[in-house]
């Protein structure tokens, strides 16, 4: 396999990694603002 | 090449820096009254967000990452895949079993404890056992990892370490329980997760970039250099497929992020952590493909050493406190679920359910018994990790256990012919099975190959026949294992007994699921579902959990 698909498998997972953790940040912000509208705690 | 280290003031400022944040964060949700129930399931209401990075922590622990990583070191660019891949597809494969355990009892607070309700009493404690005995395995494991890691990036001893991380993960989740554990989580996951994202670019990088790929192709064997490598499957693909849908069926860690989770963002959460685990742990375990390409020789023999050797070699001081960080995170993520799981099973299913009158369970002194529980764990798991025992080949034997374990448990959440002696016998008959395989105490061949041959393939039916049960139902369950066997048939004959690890997971499987089916199929009894709910309610009704 060339050297240039080898990187990108070496790459692909840490980008995907940064898409994952991008959304649980936004669905932790969205929880606590929404917990924090109801004054309740989130947990 | 030149390696860094941290030294001692850096390691103990990273170290009060996260235990004490994650410390401060766990007060920040402390109530001077803790509710019994909550301090076992959140109140069964966590959002989407705190429960997918939850349940990413703690499956993933420090142990699968080097374990990944030794997998890419061993069998080349599939390794990680036949590690991480697998582990992951798994979370999504106990999705639908999750669902219906949290519909047939939405209050429940051990897997154990559905079980006492479903059958009585021995099917309980042979499950709340094995979880107990897995459990605190996991934690003496990333003791260990930790105190390792420790003593490496510093003149810090391995014991100092484990005491450190020992008293560090007890300090956050004592008072609070499962909600101190998932909450800290989070964070945890989000240090875990944003590491990776820069430390695996890091060493790729300043290791040589796409240069290694043609420099290093030396080292590798066709086989590692490919991604369709029969080796890595059957060697690390194959038994681990069978390993981890026991693991991920019988860990109470995993049951208790199910209680805790809005039941109506299990799926969401359950899909999140797949991605998120399989990406993650692949992704660590490049470093070992690298390692590989690189020619990296692992210290003292031990491939366990190669994340932080490379770590070492190639980070800077900053990134190497990143790298730290890391895998901080992740085995104190999952010895904090750990501790959680230990004292649900104590709390509930010796004291709550067992010792406790029916309905007499005492909530305040059930929340001492949890919190007496994390501290006798934390010791025992000390001393075990002083004596350096080789806990991951014991984890992944009781892994495999729990094999035994699997269809019996899915068949009494489905069925209602599952009868208390039909899952008793066929457990312990499985179990009596598989460990003289395991260890070798019989030699697999002649006739005795061709019959544990005959008998695997029937293994590898139900393991196929109960993830496709799970999604599409009986009748496509019944056809996908029955197609399974018969595709496997032709070549797992005089094959598979080459593998003993393999044959004797899937000779649990098989001998459980013929057992179960048999002792039940006649059985007159007829078990109501509905009972499950009523019998396992809350224990801390005065002061309500939601």
């Amino acid at each position: 396999m060339s050297p240039t698909l080898l990187s990108i498998y070496v790459l692909m997972f840490p980008a995907t990694v940064a898409g994952v953790l991008s959304f649980l940040l936004r669905a932790f912000f969205l929880e606590w603002r929404s917990a924090r509208e109801d004054g309740r705690s989130m947990i | 090449m030149q390696t860094q280290t941290l030294g001692t003031p850096l390691i103990l400022l990273l170290l009060v820096f996260f235990f004490g944040g994650t410390f401060l964060l766990s007060l920040s949700i402390g109530r001077s009254r803790e509710n019994a129930d909550s301090y076992m399931t959140a109140g069964n209401r966590v959002g989407f967000g705190i429960s997918a990075a939850s349940m990413t922590a703690t499956w993933i622990w420090a142990a699968s990452l080097y374990a990944s990583a030794t997998s890419g070191y061993t069998y080349g660019v599939s390794g990680p895949i036949h590690y991480g891949l697998w582990g992951a597809l798994m979370i999504l494969f106990i999705y639908p079993f999750g669902r219906r355990i949290r519909s047939i009892a939405p209050n429940a607070h051990t897997l154990a404890e559905i079980l006492q309700a479903r059958h009585g009493r021995s099917s309980q404690l042979i499950l709340a056992g094995s979880n107990v005995l897995g459990s605190l395995l996991s934690l003496t494991s990333n003791f260990i990892a930790g105190g390792a890691l420790i003593s490496m990036l510093s003149p810090l001893s391995f014991s100092a370490g484990i005491l450190m991380i020992g008293t560090g993960v007890l300090l956050y989740t004592l008072w609070s329980g499962v909600r101190a554990s998932i909450l800290t989580d989070f964070i945890q996951v989000c240090a875990m997760l944003g590491a990776v994202v820069i430390i695996v670019p890091a060493v790729f990088f300043a290791a040589g970039g796409p240069e290694i790929f043609v420099t290093g192709a030396v080292h590798l064997t066709p086989e590692q250099q490919s991604f369709f490598s029969s080796d890595a499957f059957f060697n690390q693909g194959a038994p681990y497929i069978a390993a981890v849908l026991a693991y991920a069926i019988g860990n109470q860690t995993i049951a208790q992020r199910l209680f805790a989770v809005r039941e109506d963002k299990i799926k969401q959460t359950f899909i999140t952590a797949t991605v998120g685990y399989g990406t993650t742990v692949i992704g660590v375990g490049i470093l070992g493909v690298l390692a590989l390409y690189l020619g990296v020789e692992p210290l003292d023999g031990d491939t366990n050493n190669l994340i932080p050797q490379l770590a070492t070699m190639y980070l800077g001081p900053l990134l190497l406190c990143v790298f730290f960080v890391m895998i901080i995170g992740s085995l104190a993520s999952t010895a904090d679920s750990d501790l959680a799981a230990m004292s649900s099973i104590v709390m509930t299913d010796i004291y709550g359910r067992n010792i406790a009158k029916n309905g007499e369970a005492n909530p305040r002194l059930m929340l001492l018994i949890g919190r007496m529980t994390m501290i006798a764990a934390t010791l025992i798991a000390l001393y075990f990790a002083s004596s350096k025992f080789n806990i991951l080949e014991l984890l992944v034997l009781v892994g495999a256990i729990w094999g035994a374990l699997v269809f019996p448990v899915i068949a009494s959440f489905y069925w209602e012919r599952v009868t208390n002696r039909a899952f008793t016998v066929s457990v312990l008959a499985a179990l009596m099975v598989f460990f003289p395989v395991r260890f070798g105490w019989i030699a697999l061949e002649g006739g005795v190959a061709l019959v544990t041959d005959i008998v695997s393939v029937i293994g590898v039916g139900v393991i196929a026949g109960l993830m496709i049960f799970g999604f599409l139902g009986r009748r496509a369950g019944i056809a996908a294992g029955f197609i399974a066997s018969v595709g496997v048939l032709p070549f797992g004959i005089g094959f598979l007994h080459t593998y003993p690890i393999l044959t004797a997971s899937l000779l649990a499987y098989a001998v459980s699921m013929l057992l179960c089916v048999a002792l039940s199929w006649r059985a007159s009894e007829r078990f109501d579902f509905a009972q499950i709910s009523e019998k396992t309610g809350s224990f801390d009704e005065a002061t309500p959990a939601t």
